[in-house]
């Protein structure tokens, strides 16, 4: 068990800065999430933690320690890694016993200890059977025996469960939580899949074109996002942004307006902001009363339902006419999810009002958030 | 329980530092400290020798000193090698202009002429060995009861050192001890003494490397084929072609760039031929360029010359691999 | 063929695809054998095989019919049969001369060159193949040009080199150099043979996923560590490849082996001169000769029949696919 602090770490290639300038602290214990878009920096962040990349500027510690020139042996850390890397040519007890032969532990320690790791992972009896012999939820779990087995000050996880079919994952996600508050070890997890860092993190670290964007606990980064990417990383299905302008009653856009007085909310008239509304705090106007404080009433043509189940995402249209595009909501477009029995079927007139509790104010040029609720 | 730390006291061990702080280099100063070894190898044994063996070549030769190297002399001695005015037994190449067809003269016999007879050599037998070890590779690729010792029956020539393969055909086209050589002349193909013959000689030698090197092929050409996707051929079957369409259109394409890179090994190899013919017909009867290397060396020690042969060969070579290079480019799949 | 047993379906459905074959203007002997395919195939099969076979193996019959001949009636050698019968040969061979001496010579140079060439080559195809650095290209192309080199190219200088006195060797070697040393030998072919070997590695090492070097390395190797405790087990019949066709090739080596010993068995020289110093001054005993070669060429016949499969599994995982 121990910290881990990053200090101005920075990693350059050639061409490209993986890294850049990142600070954060992680304290004892702390499951911490790296969370981003593929090729945004986090795999390489977690290199620098575990030693298998240098950095090019900036500190690495764990615990006390300045680790950033040590080999990741030496580090105290192990690692769980996306394509499970356990070694083919080894069995099971070999491949969980791997690090702390190579310290030279008497064999009765091993033995004791790997027995315990099997233990915790479920994997009793099955010592001598070879990877290619398991399954991959199986083959999961004695990665991650190997990495508890040598008690590791630091557990680093990288996309551990991405190579797991879905049902597979889903079970594996509450036994990595249990698993932590068993061992009571400092865990970083990294993963592209945002619901995987909502529901296992005690933080999470959003990071995009290797700058850190937010570290805070899941459902702050949930409600009160830092900036406009982690609002929209953040949360499936995405939050619509409507782009506009604050004028003398409030916010204006092509085919939304929303008043209120721009001075109560650090605003001023002329300046461009994108509002953000999650699809859950959009609201069909028979039900307004659940939204906390309803908004006007806006009219909208329904577009497409997709049905989930347990909800049913609605497609909404400004007016009829509106170009759609494949990639992604474009202006004019605005997705609610409902429950599954309300009334809306595709091509109806819906009127429509939103949760002004609820409502995200982002400045359109730098990015950044301005309100989360209009007050 | 402890954690991990505390317990690797191993690790400061003498031996261990250079090594931890190989650790954390870059991947540049890593890379080249592995290549520290093979390049003491390479330096010291390749190119220290290649470079004094460059210089030497443009030496003349002085063939009555203890170190029979004369004044600097240019490119002297591969012009002379090249107009075929070296001083040696056999030349490099001696051809000469001539005012009717086909417009070029030989000096000396083609088969005496070292770059011919080498060239020959190395294209007939690639020729056969491709062919012969494309036959091979296609039948032990098969599956069939005792295909593991059929396999290691036509792989096993390759094995042969070369002492023994250049002894058997030398045994074998004795006219005192061998068949070969009666049955060759009952058919009016060899004169009487064919290990005195030029142009026997040639024959013995090619039939010796063709019989043990199509083994070699046949190897590089099951790797091939081997790595052929097996699905293919039921694909094949179902629209219906037969074996030769299934070879010409899946195995052939396949297995060319494979076949390329064989066929490129084994040319280097044969433009370089020496031990077998050395131990069978004789350097006199096969001046290949590497026996004019050790002709020039041993026999007049001219060791001058001897140098600008090997970097002639070296050349040749060099711009063979440039033709199979750009032949590879042109099939799927090549060398990068 | 054993696709038609895994694929019964797909076999009936290659019957019934078969009369489409016979279009076109077809010879009646061509539509019976397609009518008939398999059959004519098979036929065919079978006869280049026993061909192949009788054309490989009959030199080592003949060899062997020599070798059982008496040395005085070598001229009664036929194509099949032997001049008379003397099995005393392969007896006379060791102790006329110390044969084995030189196959253990040849043995022990040969090992000693495969375990050089296997780790250097080893370093260098790991470096060639996972890192990326500065130089790779033009490095990688500096040693492939040495294979274009004959073998004699490099044989003035290194015979100089290894002729020359090095005070800091009197005391290992007797006269302080090289030369009639077994390190005269293997030192050149280990360089000589060393690109194949490092091609081969290459390829094999450059397949290993990055995760279990990672691995290895968190789990406490260092980096060397982690390429000869899981890249190279790993790569275990690229090695193999590697090192079998090293040794055979060493083993089989003509030119360095015959240059750089005095030929004398307890100077070191190979088994290339033991066989060629039954070249007696006045008479050649090619019988013993014969003898000699079959003996010499067992420890690599052994080899292959060993290795082979690991040769061709080899050579197909990596070298030749590049």
């Amino acid at each position: 068990m121990a910290r881990v602090k990053l200090e101005n770490v920075t990693k350059q290639y050639e061409d490209v800065t993986a890294v850049d300038d990142m600070n954060l602290e992680i304290k004892d214990g702390e499951f911490v999430t790296f969370v981003g878009p593929s090729g945004c920096g986090k795999s390489t962040t977690m290199e620098t933690i575990a030693g298998l990349t240098i950095p090019t500027d900036g500190g690495i510690y764990i615990g006390n320690e300045n680790v950033t020139r040590k080999p990741p042996k030496d580090r105290g850390i192990s690692m769980v890694f996306q394509n499970i890397a356990l070694f083919p040519h080894m069995d099971v007890y070999d491949n969980i016993s791997f690090g702390l032969r190579l310290r030279k532990y008497d064999q009765e320690e091993i033995d004791q200890r790997v027995e315990n790791a099997a233990d915790v992972v479920q994997l009793e009896g099955m010592m001598d059977r070879m990877p290619e012999e398991m399954s991959g939820g199986q083959r999961q779990r004695v990665a991650i025996a190997r990495a508890i087995v040598r008690n590791p000050r630091v557990f680093l996880m990288d996309e551990p469960l991405a190579n797991l079919d879905a049902e597979l994952r889903v079970h594996m996600r509450t036994q990595l939580q249990r698993l932590h508050r068993e061992l009571d070890t400092t865990i970083i997890y990294v993963t592209h899949d945002q619901a995987q860092a909502m529901t296992m993190s005690d933080r999470i670290a959003v990071i995009n074109s290797g700058e850190l964007m937010q570290v805070d606990p899941p459902l702050t980064c949930y409600n009160e996002p830092n900036n406009l990417f982690v609002a929209g990383f953040i949360g499936s299905p995405s939050m619509n942004f409507v782009e506009g302008q604050i004028t003398n009653s409030g916010f204006e856009s092509e085919y939304m307006d929303l008043p209120f007085d721009p001075e109560t909310q650090g605003v001023e008239p002329g300046q461009d902001v994108t509002l953000g509304i999650r699809p859950e705090d959009v609201y069909l106007e028979p039900t307004r009363n659940q939204a906390g404080t309803p908004s006007k009433t806006y009219d909208m043509v329904v577009d497409v339902l997709e049905p989930m189940g347990d909800e049913v995402f609605v497609f909404l249209l400004a007016e009829r006419g509106i170009e759609t595009s494949a990639d992604e909501m474009g202006a004019g477009q605005l997705l609610m999810s409902v429950e599954p029995d309300a009334d809306a079927q595709a091509g109806q007139d819906k009127q429509i009002v939103i949760d002004r509790d609820r409502v995200h104010l982002f400045d359109s040029e730098t990015e950044q958030a301005i309100t989360h609720g209009l007050k | 329980m402890s954690t991990d730390t505390q317990n690797d006291g191993d690790s400061g061990r003498l031996v261990m530092r250079p090594l931890n702080r190989l650790e954390t280099v870059s991947e540049q100063v890593y890379a080249y400290v592995l290549l520290i070894p093979a390049a003491v190898l390479l330096g010291f044994i390749a190119f220290y020798p290649l470079l004094n063996t460059l210089w030497f070549s443009l030496l003349g030769d002085d063939v009555f000193s203890p170190d029979p190297f004369g004044e600097f002399n240019g490119f002297g001695n591969y012009a002379d090698l090249l107009a075929g005015e070296a001083q040696l037994p056999q030349q490099f190449l001696d051809v000469g202009l001539s005012g009717s067809f086909p417009f070029v003269e030989m000096g000396t016999p083609f088969l005496q002429q070292a770059l011919f007879v080498t060239l020959a050599f190395a294209i007939i037998s690639v020729l056969f060995e491709t062919l012969i070890g494309f036959g091979q590779a296609y039948v032990i690729d098969q599956d069939f009861r005792g295909r593991r010792w059929v396999r290691v029956a036509i792989i096993i020539p390759y094995a042969l050192p070369i002492v023994i393969q250049a002894m058997i055909f030398y045994l074998m086209f004795n006219p005192t001890i061998g068949w070969a050589t009666d049955l060759m002349q009952a058919i009016g193909v060899f004169g009487d003494n064919p290990l005195a013959s030029s142009r026997d000689s040639f024959f013995i030698v090619l039939v010796a490397d063709i019989w043990k090197t199509s083994a070699f092929m046949a190897l590089l050409i099951l790797a091939g084929l081997q790595s052929v996707d097996r699905s293919l051929y039921d694909v094949a079957k179902v629209s219906g072609a037969s074996p030769w369409q299934q070879f010409k259109y899946i195995t052939f394409p396949i297995v060319l760039p494979a076949l390329l890179v064989a066929m490129l090994f084994r040319t280097m190899d044969a433009m370089r031929i020496y031990g077998l013919v050395d131990a069978t017909a004789g350097c006199e009867q096969v001046p290949s360029m590497t026996c004019l290397v050790i002709t020039a060396l041993q026999g007049s020690r001219r060791w001058a010359t001897a140098s600008a042969v090997a970097f002639l060969t070296a050349i040749v070579i060099g711009l063979l691999v440039i033709v199979y290079l750009i032949g590879l480019r042109g099939s799927e799949g090549g060398v990068a | 063929m054993s696709a038609d047993d895994e694929h019964p379906d797909l076999a009936a459905m290659e019957q019934a695809q078969e009369p489409d074959l016979d279009r076109g203007p077809v010879e009646a002997w061509a539509a019976k054998m397609i009518s008939n395919p398999d059959r004519a195939y098979r036929a065919m099969f079978y006869t280049a095989t026993v061909f192949f076979l009788v054309t490989t193996l009959f030199p080592f019959y003949w060899l062997f019919m020599v070798a059982i001949t008496p040395g005085r009636e070598l001229s009664e050698v036929g194509a099949l049969t032997p001049g008379g019968f003397d099995p005393t040969s392969f007896i006379t061979i060791f102790t006329r001369l110390p044969f084995h001496r030189y196959v253990f010579n040849s043995f022990l140079i040969a090992t000693v060159a495969t375990v050089i060439v296997l780790f250097v080559a080893s370093l260098a195809g790991y470096v060639f193949g996972r890192l990326r650095f500065r130089g790779r290209n033009p490095l990688l192309l500096l040693v492939l040009v040495t294979s274009f080199f004959p073998p004699a190219a490099f044989f003035v200088p290194l015979n100089r080199l290894f002729n020359t006195q090095v005070a800091v060797l009197e005391p290992i070697m007797s006269e302080g150099t090289l030369y009639n040393t077994p390190y005269a030998i293997f030192i050149p072919v280990s360089a000589i043979f060393l690109p194949l070997s490092i091609f081969i590695l290459m390829t094999f090492y450059s397949q290993i996923p990055d995760g279990l070097e990672d691995a290895a390395r968190i789990e406490g190797t260092t980096r060397i560590g982690a390429l000869f405790r899981v890249i190279v087990p790993l790569s275990a019949p690229g090695v193999a490849t590697a090192g079998v066709l090293t040794f055979i090739t060493v083993y089989n080596e003509y030119f360095f082996s015959s240059l750089m010993t005095d030929g004398r068995p307890e100077n070191w020289a190979p088994m290339l001169e033991g066989i060629l110093a039954f070249q007696g001054q006045y008479e050649v005993d090619f019988h013993l000769m014969a003898a000699a070669s079959i003996v010499a060429v067992l420890p690599v016949a052994i080899l292959v029949i060993v290795a082979q499969e690991k040769i061709v599994s080899g050579l197909t995982a990596g070298a030749v696919k590049e």
